[in-house]
């Protein structure tokens, strides 16, 4: 028999608005590449920041 | 700048450091699709380890994230063993480092709740989901509930 785990009630709220279908794609992968992205997801938003302070102070 | 967890991680590993992955990267290990910019590890307060974390991130200068500069850090073992948690930058991006966790203890307690991972040709230990979770929930923190959830509903993927 399966222990029962408590379940918050305000977190199961939030779970209605939890995108599975990129939890099932994450899942497919091993640890090593879940980490790879990521890796390349956090490289890309750092990217992205730097653009936007630099056209921040361009504007400024 | 992001934190190169492909560096930092066989840092760690390499100098032989004990510790286990919490928080955002232990998050994507199980899957979690939410960016994270900072590693967060439970560390051995044993004086061996605390001896080696002190040595091994001398090089990529740890200091007090959010501190003013030119503050008098000094990443040593004596700095480690006043302390408990610490929230660091380092060259290779942010690091925390935590002696203990609200609602897992320190390492020794928390060491029976992990899994390893073997990654960047490294192998280092990560707490496990329903463990993760708990921790999270622990934090109390309303910023958390997003993420709970999506953990919660992976730990639901996991037991179909």
């Amino acid at each position: 028999m399966k222990a029962k785990t408590y379940r918050d009630p305000v977190v199961e709220v939030y779970m209605r608005d939890v995108d599975r279908t990129l939890l099932r794609e994450n899942l497919k992968l091993s640890h090593a590449q879940r980490l790879e992205k990521l890796v390349s997801f956090s490289a890309f938003a750092s990217t992205l920041r730097e653009a936007g302070k630099r056209a921040r102070s361009k504007k400024g | 700048m992001s934190t190169q967890f492909d560096k930092l991680l066989p840092l760690l590993v390499r100098g032989d450091v004990e510790f286990i992955l919490i928080g955002g990267v232990a998050g994507n290990i199980h899957g979690s699709a939410r960016l994270t910019f900072d590693v967060d590890a439970v560390y051995s307060r044993s004086s061996e380890n605390i001896k080696r974390l002190a040595k091994v991130l001398q090089p990529i200068d740890p200091y007090l994230r959010g501190a003013p500069p030119g503050l008098p850090f000094s990443w040593d073992e004596r700095t480690i063993r006043n302390g408990l948690n610490f929230t660091l930058t380092t060259a290779l991006g942010d690091l925390d480092l935590l002696g203990e966790v609200v609602g897992g203890g320190g390492y020794r307690d928390l060491l029976s709740h992990t899994f390893e991972v073997e990654a960047y040709d490294v192998k280092f230990k990560c707490v496990d989901l329903p463990t993760l979770i708990k921790l999270k929930r622990a934090a109390g923190r309303p910023k958390d509930l997003e993420s709970l959830a999506e953990l919660q509903a992976l730990l639901d993927e996991q037991q179909k």
